[in-house]
């Protein structure tokens, strides 16, 4: 007979315990949107809801404008998340293959620039967007991130990838930067571009001190900013709140569950390499 | 081919602009500003007197010690849990990707609706936290309400949704060892703590290095965190205030921009002095 190996199975009892702690609060969050305002306060508390309690969502709908959050959300992470991309796309290219005088000088500054915390520059960029007047617009929500060195950097490292001869064949062929930009470097990078663009959609969908900083009106509100005004004011109607949580993580993990391994490795590997 | 392309330029200028707009004019106008007292629209040079006020300010202090409390207790106990469950997600385990899919969700969703349901687990009355402790005759604390359970409460918080970087990170490091290693162990008989503490660790250091000092600047920048937890304030009676808080109350709601300038600063220098010292850390174990 086989000895039980208790080393292994206290570790399985470990990583299904955590495994447990990290996956619970998610379920907990869908089926508690799904309650009635009784079960989500009773002792011992309830886990699954009686009868399924769809009601709720028409409730958060109809109590504020998500639909508008929604719009909002998704204009700001997309126009953020294309604009920034070409840019870097831009960027990357030309310090990678072009040759010009300062080249190091400007590598030098936007590496040191990568060391700045976004928390120590946010207040002063909304005392700008404040005084260019653009509070509450969807100019004032994206303008300050409409590039990304650290997204640059990381597509330098995608396009030092491919051989330097290829842009050099491509000169010889009479094509130009621009024709060898859009012709041969974005399709040669397309699963690097994606997962950029992947990782910066989702930042954009959850971010929340900046948006907190610009907006100040219900209709340009994001989500989170949404989600958090919604949260105290909706005060003790708990499954209200956990209905409006769902709603605003569902997209993300939808997105997350279909390209999890693009969005993993992005993530590993943008930080190995730091 | 040219050697000094001015059509480089070109391609560079809108990072140029925006870059130059809103990362280093930013920077430049924070410092000044910390020198400056007044309103936003009538800001006037009064010298120190903002770096004078932070560091005699107890609010500015506590917000330190937070800091400190966190990335004391937080950022150990969260990285040594990570190094745990990586290490036995990757050598004991079959379904590798199911669970580091699983472990990896909260680094991807958002912590305001996080912070949510986690207010409600915590709630003090009906939360599920404090049924699952009363089961068990341990004593119920009240996380959301008691001032003194304020940090303890965010440190928890902070551990759950630090793992997920952590984990995913160990796990590409752990990928990484020349998997010959454990051959050549096995061949010699090595049992599975041996090649654990010899093998794994040594090469797992540069990047528990670089997840200690990630963990550590990204505990002198938690704010969503706190104001998710708190529903918009710092804990009861601030007891769970950190320094972007604190920036954020004497920028917006105090209106003292030039205090929260001098004080932004400050944060800035803390975080420049722990990244140089990881960059002379990594060297070290780099040779």
């Amino acid at each position: 007979m086989k000895k039980i190996n208790f080393g292994l199975l206290l570790v399985y009892l470990f990583v299904g315990i955590f495994a447990i702690i990290t996956v619970f609060p998610f379920i907990y969050m869908i089926l508690g949107g799904l309650m009635s305002f009784q079960e989500t306060t009773t002792i011992p508390p309830t886990f699954f809801p009686h009868h399924l309690q769809w009601g709720n969502y028409g409730k958060v709908f109809a109590e504020a404008p998500f639909a508008k959050y929604f719009l909002n959300t998704l204009i700001t992470a997309s126009v953020t998340t294309i604009v920034s991309l070409f840019n870097s796309i831009l960027g990357a290219f030309a310090l990678t293959n072009l040759r010009f005088k300062g080249k190091a000088v400007v590598k030098v500054i936007m590496l040191s620039l990568l060391m700045v915390p976004g928390e120590a520059i946010i207040f002063t960029n909304y005392n700008t967007i404040a005084r260019m007047g653009l509070l509450n617009t969807y100019i004032g929500l994206v303008l300050p991130f409409l590039t990304s060195i650290f997204y640059m950097y990381y597509l330098m490292t995608y396009f030092g990838a491919i051989s330097p001869t290829i842009y050099k064949a491509a000169m010889i062929d009479g094509a130009s930067d621009w024709e060898y930009v859009w012709r041969i470097l974005v399709p040669m990078s397309k699963g690097g571009l994606f997962t950029v663009g992947l990782l910066s959609f989702i930042s954009g969908w959850n971010s929340f001190l900046w948006p907190l900083l610009v907006t100040n009106e219900d209709s340009m509100r994001l989500l989170n900013n949404g989600l958090s005004a919604f949260a105290s004011d909706a005060g003790s109607e708990t499954e209200l709140q956990l209905a409006a949580a769902t709603l605003t993580v569902l997209p993300i993990l939808v997105i997350y569950f279909i390209f999890r391994k693009q969005i993993i490795r992005g993530v590993v590997r943008n930080d190995l390499k730091a | 081919m040219k050697t000094n392309n001015k059509k480089a330029w070109l391609y560079l200028l809108p990072t140029i602009i925006f870059v130059s707009l809103f990362s280093i004019f930013p920077i430049l106008r924070a410092l000044g500003m910390s020198f400056q007292s007044g309103p936003l629209i009538n800001l006037q040079w009064t010298g120190v007197s903002n770096y004078q006020y932070i560091f005699t300010d107890p609010e500015f202090w506590r917000a330190l010690k937070n800091t400190l409390l966190y990335a004391v207790i937080a950022v150990p106990s969260a990285l040594v849990i990570s190094i745990f469950l990586a290490w036995s997600i990757f050598s004991k385990i079959r379904h590798q990707s199911f669970f580091e899919t699983m472990f990896f969700m909260p680094y991807v969703t958002s912590t305001i609706a996080i912070g949510i349901v986690f207010r409600y687990i915590f709630n003090g009355d009906y939360g599920m936290l404090n049924f699952l402790l009363r089961l068990i005759h341990f004593p119920a604390p009240n996380w959301l309400d008691d001032p003194s359970m304020n940090m303890t409460t965010l440190i928890l918080f902070g551990i759950w949704t630090s793992l997920a970087f952590n984990i995913v990170i160990l796990m590409g490091a752990l990928r990484n060892i020349d998997p010959n290693y454990y051959t050549l162990a096995d061949m010699y008989g090595a049992s599975g703590n041996e090649k654990f503490w010899r093998i794994t660790m040594p090469q797992l250091v540069p990047t528990i290095a670089f997840l200690l000092t990630m963990n550590i600047i990204g505990a002198f920048k938690i704010y969503t965190e706190v104001y998710a937890l708190f529903n918009g304030q710092a804990g009861i009676g601030n007891s769970a205030t950190t320094a972007v808080y604190y920036i954020y109350n004497k920028f917006q709601m105090v209106g003292t921009p030039g205090v929260a300038m001098a004080a932004t600063v400050v944060l800035f220098l803390i975080i420049l002095v722990v990244t140089f010292l990881q960059r002379k850390m990594m060297k070290r174990i780099g040779r």
